[in-house]
């Protein structure tokens, strides 16, 4: 699997629902210099850097990242943008670390930014609709966008098979619980779009339907921000440690898999998330585990619909298909369980700023495993229809 | 073969374009700038090898997919010239059919974005047409009336209706319940949208009511009068319903009144509307406070059958509902931590 890489340093800015006071280059460099100063090393120690970016729209520009180059001080290093949907951050994550792990680069950055609410719809005078609206242009062109394809409807689809496949699961009331749980999780991240929208269990299931099953309250919300981690090959990486005193979190697993978007007879596996089943089980053949849930101490998931959050750790093997509501009827991630949850308060309460959003979360896992002293922890990411797409990287800290 | 077109249509509705000008937006003591814009593309797009499918369904009312010549599996939509299963061998051109089931149980859209709005609810799923081994992407609609959980599941038999205008894209069909059919329509080829009996939107009768009903009706009217005036009072509130404008009768068992959504302003009066944009019924008004006291949704309870509306593009107006709800909810609550 090549050379040893680590995590050095890591910054977000605030996620909020709207950034009037900058613009994506200033969300960049604001994530830029904090990762660099979180790491002790200033731009000129980064040998490459990933951007992370998902949608050319929300920027309104076509190459979005390259006018970051100057902005970030990387005059004549490479920098490759990654642009795979939802899961954008951690594809550029898993790139960073292949270009390290190969021995290409010594150190790398990841920057993932998006400002997803400039987009505006002048007729209802709101913004979530066209939001909406520019994510849907991500569906299939000829088959899907015409008929009304969302993001939220194409996981729903996903979901309702699964509960066509596992009746029992997913009980409204376990979402709800779930969800509260998240919110009153989020209390402590400082940097998130709704640290202080703390919501009970009755609220979230009296929340409206958006897409059917999704409530309000179940549904990641759009935020405008900026992440960036700095990655480094094993000899740097514990010369920084040295300097910063922070320890290397390391990264001893990767795995990624993408789905087929069409469904029947040899294409999807209907009712389950393969590509998140294929992603982990990579990710924990590289890291040597065999057991997550007595393994992984916090897992920082990447929730865009909460039914997809308890799939998707079925997927991930932390409980059985069609017990996912273990998670909390068997107290697995209420406090003081198995497993810690998105402590960071997930997509949902922390926002989703997505070419940012798994980088975030791999922000506060590292946080999280550096501060508890967890041994491992678990950074995932999904995206596009159906949740097509599935990456999963394991931290360790010795 | 005609020449696909809508007639004074657009690509782009007029309505969605803005003016061209700006805004100063105040943040602290500092003013930030916002332009209308637009990132706008147009495109002469090339169906390519989709051609034939969408000419087929555009005249000559039919469904094709695609057989490997190998392996024969029958792909629909036919989305492979070639099979990625057997090394690439070719596929060809087959009829299927314009029933079958659904897959999995569908997804109900009741916010959709802006391209959409007038649609929701819509139901999108995936049926796997009679002769066809892999499933389609549809539209789902219910002649009944809203669309709500329960009318479509997996192995729901559904058939394929065709628009009576259409235009050579996937929009121009969609699917129906044959439950919801005639014999005769579930075996016709090519049945279409005006075909099928799109029931005119049937008030409910509620019965005569008894006197515990009045005085139940009077007192939730009094809430409703009171909570409205709340709602009025509202910064949040009257910013969600900003160029809105709706006069709404609302009749129930034991009497009928009136909201009035004016731009800002929220009243609700004990009234009846001469004119109403549309009508809600409900057979007790508790139903309604309810949700406007943020103890659900206006949305799940025509979802769950509580609510009827007699339009289906007024979804919207229940979307303003639930949002003021939660503004006033949000305000108190903050208030009472205060
Ligand atoms: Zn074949």
């Amino acid at each position: 699997m090549g050379r040893r890489v680590g995590i050095v340093g890591a910054a977000v800015t605030p996620f909020k629902s709207k950034w009037y006071e900058k613009t994506y280059y200033e969300l960049a460099q604001m994530a830029t210099r904090d990762a660099l100063k979180d790491a002790g090393i200033t731009a000129q120690e980064v040998d490459a850097v990933v951007y992370g970016i998902y949608n050319d729209i929300f920027e309104r520009t076509c190459i979005p990242e390259h006018p970051l180059q100057a902005v970030i001080g990387m005059q004549n290093k490479p920098g490759v943008r990654i642009s795979n949907g939802g899961a954008t951050g951690a594809y550029a994550m898993s790139v960073a670390h292949a270009y390290i792990a190969a021995g290409r680069y010594d150190t790398a950055m990841v920057l993932g930014v998006e400002k997803a609410t400039d987009c505006f719809d002048f007729t209802s005078m709101s913004s979530t609709p066209e939001v909406i609206k520019v994510i849907g242009w991500s569906g299939d062109s000829f088959f899907e966008q015409k008929i009304g394809w969302t993001a939220a409807d194409s996981y729903a689809e996903v979901v309702l098979a699964y509960m066509d496949r596992y009746p029992g699961d997913l009980k409204p009331e376990i979402t709800a619980k779930v969800s509260a749980l998240l919110s009153e999780q989020v209390k402590t991240n400082r940097y998130a779009q709704r640290q202080f929208d703390q919501c009970a269990p009755a609220e979230v299931m009296n929340s409206r339907y958006i897409v059917y099953p999704f409530k309000e309250l179940e549904i990641c919300v759009y935020s405008e921000g900026a992440a960036a981690v700095i990655f480094a090959e094993e000899n740097t990486a514990k010369a920084i440690a040295q300097r910063t005193g922070q320890p290397v979190v390391w990264i001893t697993g990767v795995g990624e898999a993408n789905e087929v978007s069409f469904a029947g007879k040899n294409l999807n596996d209907w009712g389950r998330i393969k590509s998140h089943h294929v992603a982990a089980n990579m990710a924990y053949k590289m890291a040597g585990i065999t057991n997550p849930l007595k393994e992984i101490d916090v897992v920082e998931i990447h929730d865009a619909f909460i039914h997809q959050l308890e799939i998707t750790m079925a997927e991930m093997g932390f409980v059985p298909h069609g017990k996912a509501d273990s998670l909390i009827e068997d107290g697995l991630m209420t406090p003081g369980g198995e497993v810690s949850v998105n402590p960071s308060g997930g997509l949902i309460y922390c926002g989703h700023a997505v070419g940012a959003s798994n980088i975030m979360s791999a922000w506060s896992c590292r946080n999280e495993m550096i501060e508890k002293q967890y041994r491992r922890g678990l950074v995932h990411g999904t995206g596009s229809t159906i949740a097509q797409y599935g990456v999963v990287m394991i931290l360790e800290h010795e | 073969m005609t020449v696909p077109k809508k007639e004074n249509e657009k690509v782009i509705p007029f309505r969605f374009i803005p003016d061209r000008e700006g805004k100063l937006k105040r943040i602290g003591r500092k003013d930030y700038l916002l332009m209308n814009d637009a990132f706008y593309t147009f495109f002469e797009r090339s169906m390519g090898e989709f051609t034939d499918f969408f000419l087929a369904i555009k005249d000559k009312k039919k469904i094709l997919g695609c057989r490997c010549t190998q392996c024969g599996i029958v792909r629909c939509p036919p989305f492979v010239t070639h099979c990625p299963d057997c090394a690439f061998a070719a596929t060809e051109p087959i009829e299927v059919g314009q029933v079958g089931k659904l897959l999995s149980t569908p997804p109900i859209t009741y916010f959709a974005n802006s391209l959409f709005l007038e649609k929701a609810p819509f139901g999108r799923g995936r049926v796997t047409l009679a002769g066809a081994d892999t499933a389609l992407s549809v539209m789902l609609y219910t002649t009944s009336g809203i669309l709500t959980p329960g009318i479509f599941n997996k192995d729901t038999e559904v058939k394929i209706i065709f628009r009576d205008n259409r235009m050579g894209e996937i929009s121009d069909i969609f699917c129906v319940p044959t439950a919801e059919l005639k014999p005769a329509q579930i075996r016709k080829k090519g049945l279409l949208e005006s075909e099928l009996n799109w029931a005119s939107p049937q008030e409910p009768k509620y019965g005569m009511p008894a006197k515990d009903d009045i005085d139940s009706f009077k007192r939730t009217l009094k809430d409703l009068i009171k909570i409205a005036m709340d709602m009025n009072k509202s910064k949040r509130v009257r910013k969600a319903i900003e160029g809105w404008k709706r006069n709404i009768a609302v009749k129930c068992k034991a009497g009928e009144f009136a909201m009035y959504i004016n731009d800002g302003d929220f009243k609700i009066a004990a009234t009846k509307v001469k004119k109403p944009d549309f009508v809600i019924a409900c057979v007790d008004p508790k139903d309604l406070l309810d949700c406007l006291s943020y103890k659900g949704a206006v949305t799940d309870a025509i979802i769950l059958k509580k609510l009827w509306m007699s339009k289906n593009i007024e979804f919207n107006t229940a979307f303003k509902l639930d949002r003021m709800a939660r503004a006033l909810a949000r305000e108190k609550k903050e208030a009472a931590e205060k």
